[in-house]
């Protein structure tokens, strides 16, 4: 968890009570959203909806939703395979996102990606790769092209804990170093990387740390807390579009469920699972809001409810959509 | 008006126009700048253009091919440079998994103009980690286009090409004709379309196909046999991907017999697809087997002089080729 002396460094002028009715219930909407668009991908992957898998990132939707939920149209995201809700949390049409997971003409690359490599052109996401860490290196690259187009935008990265141990996360975090390049690499540490214990990944007791090897700030921080992740990259992403380079933030956070859908996980202990659902981002702020008079049951449900309906009609879109023509394999090779 | 220059000087000048005409356009790679290049083709870029388009990049490949990709993804034209082939590996997943297919995955959402300059080949006694001519390897990928020039002349045109081309574009440079390879250039602004072989001499009796530094020595070797009646056709494949069938064919068909030239490795090599190309399209025009003249499968090119020389195709070894496939 974050420690109070490096939340003090982050936060030296946010007070809590600054954050508008406005900005709380919209955090609070789209944790909901990602978790139940989430929770919907999953289903409709057992249901046989469609092949491949998905990497769920239920449980860790604070890290995402507190980075990203404030960026501007002409800031770029680039995800990583467990980062199919941040398209959503990007703006993305919600009826795109669910097309991309069924694979049909009206997903942005007209089936081509599976859902973990979804990207979205027109609001500045960049398409993952399996390849590890591949993501932060042309975010790297994209925020290269900011400094030199001398535009105010600014990449937010994101990765596991388990990319911080590939050699191209540290040459993306050394080249944006020396260059003070505008990008926010958001370390989503949910200690494990598929299977393996992040006592065998790393050293560290903070992968925030690694930022100290390259010149910049890296702090740790409760990665299912929305509001110290927000405030966090609030700003992180003020430092990077004043020009003063870049910000390693490490998300502590737990994946609830395995790798991906055919992973049971059974490398983790029960106990471990129940004390991270215990201390689930939702219900965490659920309490902050109930405690300010901000959410009410009705208004829970009314939150729920809408959201519903938005991934039904996504849902129903993405089903009715055609599937791509054999004929445009080859289309796209080449420009 | 043209005049007499090096490859390295063709090369160096494209550059330097490139840069004044199109403001996108900027080179970035190891030593490019304040030393101007292990081999100089850089040099005068820094002073000209400053450090914000003449990158000196930390000593990581995979990095300048990322960031050169992203860049190009916000509508820059990087022009990154390898300094050695060897030392491409640590940026085959940049080039592999993301500049090759990320027009095709993204519909054509997101498109990679990037041109990788790559100094490749032999240079005698030059050892195992700055001689590798694998140009071969990233045929292999579709949405790669994959240049080499011998001369001059193609050097600048072909460079001019890549840059302004829509997509990734590996731009390899023999070491060993910087210097050699000379010739009359033009001093302004022309470009040698990527795609189409060129035909450098033309011959009746069999067709040699065959690109980079080789093409000088096959070239060397059809002068030789035409002196004994032999006339050699030597096509010079200066876009290796895509690749120019027609060209190719279309001599096949007129010579009836086919060697393949090249300084990589036999196994698995472009002759080896070059051979399957002609067997599929040209099988009944062929009057002999394809015969390959190639750097043989030894792992790395050997620093002693005496197996470096062994290692090396020249011209003999590509004159007993002619001669064995013309005895057919």
């Amino acid at each position: 968890m974050a420690s109070k002396s490096n939340r003090a460094v982050m936060e030296p002028e946010t007070d809590r009570s600054s954050h508008s009715p406005e900005l709380l219930l919209g955090l609070y909407r789209m944790l909901v959203k990602c978790r139940m668009c989430d929770e919907k991908a999953r289903i409709l992957f057992r249901q046989g909806k469609y092949k491949g898998n998905f990497y769920s990132g239920v449980g860790q939707e604070a890290a995402e939703v507190g980075t990203a939920y404030s960026l501007r149209e002409d800031d770029w995201i680039a995800p990583s395979h467990r980062d199919w809700t941040s398209n959503i949390i990007k703006g993305v049409p919600l009826k795109f996102c669910f097309a991309q997971l069924f694979a049909k003409t009206t997903s942005p690359d007209r089936g081509r990606s599976s859902p973990a490599h979804m990207g979205y052109p027109p609001l500045h996401v960049i398409t993952p790769a399996s390849s590890i860490a591949a993501q932060l290196n042309i975010g790297t690259g994209v925020a290269l092209g900011i400094k030199k187009l001398r535009q105010d935008a600014v990449v937010v990265a994101y990765c596991g804990d388990g990319a911080t141990s590939f050699g191209g996360f540290h040459e993306a975090l050394n080249f944006a170093g020396v260059h003070k390049l505008p990008i926010i690499y958001t370390v989503q540490n949910n200690l494990w990387a598929e299977s393996v214990p992040l006592r065998l990944q790393t050293a560290l007791t903070n992968l925030s740390d690694r930022a100290k090897a390259y010149g910049f700030p890296g702090f740790p921080l409760d990665g299912n807390d929305v509001l110290a992740v927000y405030d966090a990259a609030q700003t992180a992403i003020a430092r990077a579009r004043a020009g003063e380079g870049p910000t390693l933030l490490e998300c502590k956070t737990y994946r609830w469920y395995g790798h991906s859908e055919i992973d049971p996980a059974k490398y983790r202990s029960k106990e471990e699972v129940e004390a991270w659902k215990k201390r689930d981002p939702i219900v965490l702020f659920e309490k902050q809001l109930f405690d300010k008079k901000l959410l009410t049951e009705s208004k829970k449900a009314e939150v729920a409810a809408s959201i519903t309906d938005e991934i039904n009609e996504a849902v129903e879109f993405a089903e009715e959509s055609p599937y791509p023509e054999a004929s445009e394999l080859m289309d796209h090779i080449w420009g | 008006m043209s005049r007499t220059i090096t490859m390295l000087q063709a090369i160096n000048e494209a550059l330097s126009q490139e840069m004044e005409r199109d403001d996108r356009v900027f080179i970035l790679g190891e030593d490019i700048g304040l030393s101007g290049g292990v081999f100089k083709v850089t040099d005068g870029l820094l002073d000209k253009f400053g450090e914000e388009r003449v990158l000196d990049t930390p000593l990581a490949e995979g990095i300048i091919i990322a960031a050169s990709i992203g860049s190009a993804m916000m509508g820059l034209r990087p022009v990154p440079e390898i300094q050695f082939a060897d030392f491409i590996t640590p940026a085959v997943d940049q080039i592999i998994q993301q500049a090759s297919k990320l027009r095709y995955r993204s519909a054509g959402g997101y498109s990679c103009p990037i041109t990788i300059r790559i100094c490749c080949g032999a240079g005698g006694g030059s050892g195992l980690y700055h001689s590798q001519e694998n140009a071969a390897w990233f045929v292999h990928e579709p949405g790669l286009k994959v240049v080499m020039p011998s001369t001059a002349y193609d050097a600048k045109g072909l460079l001019l090409s890549a840059i302004r081309d829509p997509d990734p574009v590996l731009y390899f440079e023999h070491k060993s004709l910087y210097r050699q390879a000379k010739g009359d250039v033009p001093e302004g602004d022309f470009t040698v379309p990527i795609g189409p072989a060129v035909v450098r001499r033309p011959g009746r009796d069999l067709t040699i196909l065959t690109y980079g530094l080789m093409t000088q020595f096959s070239l060397d070797a059809a002068e030789q046999v035409s002196k004994k009646g032999v006339e050699a056709e030597v096509v010079e494949i200066r876009t290796l991907a895509p690749i120019d069938k027609a060209t190719i064919l279309s001599s096949v068909r007129k010579t009836n017999k086919v060697l393949v030239v090249h300084e990589d490795k036999k196994t698995m090599g472009f002759g080896a697809e070059l051979a399957a190309i002609i067997s599929e399209d040209a099988f009944e025009d062929l009057d002999g087997p394809i015969m390959r003249v190639t750097g043989p499968d030894v792992p790395p090119i050997p620093f002693s002089p005496n197996l470096d020389k062994a290692w090396q195709v020249n011209t003999e070894k590509i004159l007993a080729g002619i001669e064995k496939l013309a005895a057919y």
